[in-house]
């Protein structure tokens, strides 16, 4: 299987993409763990926080921490662009809406945090934004601030844990961590709010009562309010080039729908199936387009290989294998003109196809694959599994 | 009396707008109050908390749902084999979607108390989860029954884009109708505004009412189909949309002017007589594969044999009626909370009425099983009716034939005893005294039993007759009484036999005693060949065994035969030699045989030289157990 799609495809670049995107987030999810780990030590004391704020913390704010962690933002803000401006139809699962819709929403929604805790001590350098401050401004001075953070980190925390999910889920390794990692992806959040609620209660309590403690916070006031106009227009700034780049990136998703609307190819499948689709959409993306059931757990990702398909003809008019499929489909028994539903676009033309999986395969079809193979060839659909569907969807021609 | 209900009208709507008035006022104020009361520690607090509850909610529920979709995923692109199994697939998803569900607000809710809220903020928490549960579980039920994404588990036959429409439109009614049910009262609750309250209800209810509205408008049938059915002669159809604006708007009055029990009571009814009056089609739409298509008439065939599509199957008559007697059960329960009755407390109420209607019920519950008792005698005996072949005169009558007698007669029997214990049992569930009844009819059957002694013997002699098969139509018997005929119809007291020569005996079975029925299954004939004593006997025989296999294997004779003709030597007389041959045929068809057999030997024996015997033996007379 492996000689005949062992040419390297062009998209080596798109496995690379999708690799920086992963890992990068699973960075900046390594740097959200601990600052939620940090908060919800609020559970012991508020000393507890600001005690620990050094150790967990330190890492980060260092010159090399924050410059690595700056860039790992970068990269993944704009690989996500570059992913949604690359994309050719509105095939979305939820899953991937939600991904889109939480990604895209987190930046301009942190950057007051970000530039509050991270640049105003470089124009205010005595400005110390320790969790005793910026507790103080949530819970008393400014709580509307306290409404937006408190909304971005479940949005951050969602949004890292579905993208954790869907990479982790996949590995051999997940039934055995399974049961612990779930129950800590719940916990940390859980435990961070009750940090944060806890660790308010005695921010204002201090702050009635606590003399002394108030003028150390209005002493960090003042000196936030120094840098306060500098830093208001950065993040104007910033925000408006975000939301042009991410116009951009819409835009040119829209635009490529659209001009992809006028090329339709055709996909015959098993049985009497047809679906017609435009020119460039992956097999996968026809499909479901079509209304034609077709299993894809990883949703397009090319690596769970639910979605494989044997090409009976017509394979010359798709494109060929990308770095990831060959890589996904090696580790499974499959014959030479086995193929990535979601990989392989079809450029013109038509092409038969038939589907290996029957549509309601799920996770286990990707982790213990062998359990799934269909017993004669794998160009057929498995008798001995319950009937695949053979519905009135069949003739669909949209 | 019509002026008092006027000026309460006008009281009412004068009310109704002076809350619209008084209602900006009141939502500022709620709105400041609301907003001054988040921008401070206890509001940041509450929101926590919020999000906690989310996240422990839908965190239960996503939990749960990493074990159980890979069953719905499977239900859902799976193709079911019949309709009832899509209506199984259908709770099946239901049950699997609904524990989610069942799980998200159990959490939710339940984690409330967990958390110190600050005034007024529990209550309000606790409603919006429930107004979010409302509107999730509404719309789990109208996608189990709409299916837009899966349509082979499609409940009701619509086409794929109005069933994503109707999704839609479904999506919003459930979101505007959970608020209005329970917003405006968590407002007069914690806000203590109430005409803000009021109207917000009146407001969303308007919504409704006026949504509802517009969806008749667009469902009903255009000009191009009414006047398409009214050129083909077609009776002009009931305006359904007509109708339901109508009850739209007559509820949404009384519901707006303050008699909002008479509104659910006409609402009820009115959804109660909608239901009921397609219930019968939407029961059978899921036996749709068990009914039979209609047969195109044969020439000459009467029509009502297929007036009515032959039920095989039982269950959706039964269904039926049973569904009916459960609509009409929830319509009266939803009035009676309507109008605050205890539901419990109907029997042993005060009120006559109550009490009345508590019974009309037990009436209903056994016209129930009537119906479905008739239903089932009924439809088994006209199934089986209809599987028996017609009598035909000329072949033997089989034995459908006394079927045909028996089971008419059953069914007449059956709804008569029905009908009678219903009506005896509905006077007695309705209180009235029905032992003076049952004493006179007790009286009067001994008098008639008496009377009709030989009447009855007769049927029930009839009625074992037909049971054991004793004679069927079509069969020559001869009774006891030397009554003798072919049979030619059976009635409930008498046989009608036909003599060959032309009468018709009427004999009541009482006195039909033993019966002599000679045209079952078989009959042996005999006859004698008396031949000279010098003839071989062996040759004889085998000259008759001959005859015999010849007509066995003649075209027309052959089938009439069970056992081929033999002979034998029967007695030896002075000059003579006797020999009795006899064959089996089917009952009717022995004359035939022997004459020709009677032919046929005489050929042979002229062939092989033998002659009958000439003389008589001098001394003896024919033997009297001869011929």
């Amino acid at each position: 299987m492996v000689s005949s799609v062992k040419q390297r495809g062009t998209s080596s670049l798109d496995l690379w993409i999708r690799s920086a995107r992963l890992f990068s987030g699973l960075f900046l999810s390594l740097f959200v763990l601990t600052h939620l780990a940090n908060l919800a030590l609020g559970l012991v004391s508020l000393e507890a926080i600001d005690a620990w704020r050094g150790i967990l913390m330190a890492p980060w704010r260092s010159g090399a921490g924050s410059l690595i962690l700056a860039l790992a933002a970068f990269i993944h803000a704009s690989i996500g662009l570059y992913t949604i401006s690359k994309r050719r139809s509105l095939t979305l699962s939820r899953v991937d809406v939600v991904q889109i819709i939480l990604g895209v929403l987190t930046p301009p929604l942190l950057i007051t945090h970000v530039l509050t805790l991270r640049v105003t001590s470089l124009f205010v350098p005595e400005f110390d934004a320790s969790y005793a401050v910026i507790l103080s401004v949530y819970w008393s001075l400014a709580p509307a601030y306290a409404f937006q953070q408190l909304f971005v980190v479940m949005i951050v925390w969602v949004h890292a844990a579905i993208g954790f999910y869907s990479w982790i889920a996949l590995r051999p390794v997940w039934p055995r961590i399974r049961n612990i990692v779930l129950p800590i992806l719940f916990l940390v959040p859980i435990l961070a709010l009750l940090g944060f609620v806890e660790a308010g209660k005695e921010v204002l309590y201090r702050l009635e009562n606590d003399a002394a403690w108030l003028d150390h916070i209005r002493a960090a006031q003042h000196l936030y309010s120094q840098a306060a106009p500098t830093l208001n227009a950065i993040n104007t700034n910033v925000v408006a080039s975000y939301w042009i780049l991410v116009s951009i990136a819409f835009l040119s998703w829209a635009v490529r729908i659209y001009v992809g609307r006028s090329r339709p190819v055709r996909v015959f499948y098993e049985g009497d199936a047809t679906a017609t689709g435009r020119s460039g959409l992956s097999l996968l993306e026809i499909s479901l387009t079509s209304g034609i059931p077709h299993a894809h757990i990883c949703q397009g990702r090319g690596r769970c290989g639910t979605c494989r398909v044997d090409i009976l003809r017509g394979g010359q008019n798709l494109t060929p294998p990308t770095d990831q499929e060959i890589k996904t489909l090696s580790q499974l028994h499959v014959t030479d003109t086995t193929r990535l539903a979601c990989q392989a676009r079809l450029l013109q033309g038509e092409v038969a196809i038939a589907r290996i999986l029957p549509a309601y395969a799920d996770i286990s079809a990707a982790q213990t694959p062998e359990e799934w193979e269909p017993k004669d060839s794998p160009s057929k659909i498995d008798d001995t599994l319950p009937a695949p569907v053979s519905s009135p969807l069949q003739e669909v021609t949209p | 009396m019509t002026l008092a209900l006027l000026h309460r009208l006008s009281e009412q709507a004068h009310e109704i707008g002076a809350s619209f008035g008084a209602a900006p006022q009141e939502w500022e104020a709620v709105r400041t109050a609301f907003s001054a009361a988040m921008m401070s520690g206890d509001g940041v607090r509450s929101f926590t908390y919020i999000l906690l509850l989310m996240m422990i909610g839908a965190g239960l529920e996503w939990f749960y749902w990493t074990y159980s979709y890979a069953s719905l995923r499977v239900l859902l692109n799976t193709e079911p084999s019949s309709p009832r199994q899509s209506l199984l697939f259908g709770l099946r998803r239901f049950w699997i979607t609904g524990f989610g569900l069942l799980l998200f607000a159990v959490a939710a809710i339940g984690s409330t108390s967990a958390f110190v809220w600050p005034p007024g903020v529990h209550d309000m928490v606790v409603t919006l989860t429930l107004t979010l549960v409302m509107f999730r579980f509404i719309v789990i039920v109208a996608d189990i029954v709409l299916s837009p994404g899966t349509p082979q588990l499609r409940l009701v036959p619509l086409p794929d884009r109005t069933a994503f429409t109707s999704m839609a439109a479904v999506a919003l009614f459930a979101a505007v109708g959970s608020v209005a049910w329970f917003v405006p009262a968590l407002i007069t609750r914690i806000a203590g505004t109430p005409n803000l309250a009021q109207a917000l209800r009146i407001g969303l209810g308007t919504l409704i009412a006026v949504a509802l509205l517009l969806a008749c408008l667009f469902t009903r049938r255009n000009r191009e189909d009414v006047l398409a059915g009214r050129r083909r002669g077609l009776l002009p159809k009931f305006p359904r949309s007509l109708a339901s604006a109508t009850v739209i708007t007559v509820v949404y009055a009384l519901w707006l002017f303050g008699y909002s029990a008479a509104a659910v009571i006409l609402g009820a009814l009115a959804i109660v007589i909608a239901v009921q009056a397609s219930l019968r089609s939407v029961v059978f739409y899921f036996w749709r594969d068990k009914i039979l298509p209609e047969e195109p008439p044969h020439d000459g065939r009467e029509s009502e044999e297929h007036h009515d599509s032959v039920q095989q199957d039982l269950a959706p008559s039964i269904i039926l009626p049973a569904v009916r007697l459960f609509v009409a059960l929830i319509g009266i329960g939803v009035c009676a909370l309507a109008v605050d009755v205890p539901l419990t407390a109907l029997a042993t109420s005060e009120s006559p009425l109550a009490r009345f209607s508590f019974r009309l019920l037990g009436v209903a519950a056994l016209a129930l099983l009537a119906n479905v008792a008739w239903i089932t005698v009924r439809t088994t005996i006209d199934y089986r009716l209809s599987t028996i072949d017609k009598v035909d005169e000329h072949e033997q009558p089989g034995p459908g034939a006394r079927l045909l007698t028996l089971l008419p007669i059953l069914r007449t029997t059956a709804a008569t005893v029905i009908t009678v214990m219903l009506v005896l049992s509905g006077l007695w569930t309705l209180g009235l005294e029905i032992t003076p009844l049952l004493a006179g009819a007790g009286v009067v059957g001994l008098a008639f039993g008496f009377g009709a002694q030989s009447l009855v013997q007769d049927v029930i002699t009839g009625i074992f007759y037909l049971a054991e098969d004793t004679f069927r139509v079509g069969e020559y018997i001869e009774s006891g009484t030397s009554t003798k005929g072919t049979v030619e119809r059976l009635t409930l007291r008498t046989v009608a036999l036909r003599h060959h020569n032309g009468p018709l005996h009427f004999v009541p079975y009482g006195t039909l005693g033993t019966v002599r029925n000679t045209s079952r299954d078989w009959v042996i004939e005999k006859f004698n060949l008396p031949l000279p004593i010098e003839v071989d006997s062996e040759k004889v025989r085998k000259l008759i065994k001959r005859v015999g296999e010849e007509m066995l294997n003649d075209a027309e004779l052959g089938p009439l035969i069970q056992q081929p003709l033999k002979g034998k030597l029967y007695r030896v007389e002075p000059g003579i030699k006797i020999f009795r041959c006899n064959f089996r045929t089917a009952p009717g068809n022995q004359f035939t045989v022997r004459a020709a057999a009677y032919k046929r030997i005489e050929v042979a024996m002229n062939a092989a030289g033998i002659t009958y015997a000439g003389n008589l033996p001098l001394t003896r007379t024919l033997d009297p157990a001869g011929p």
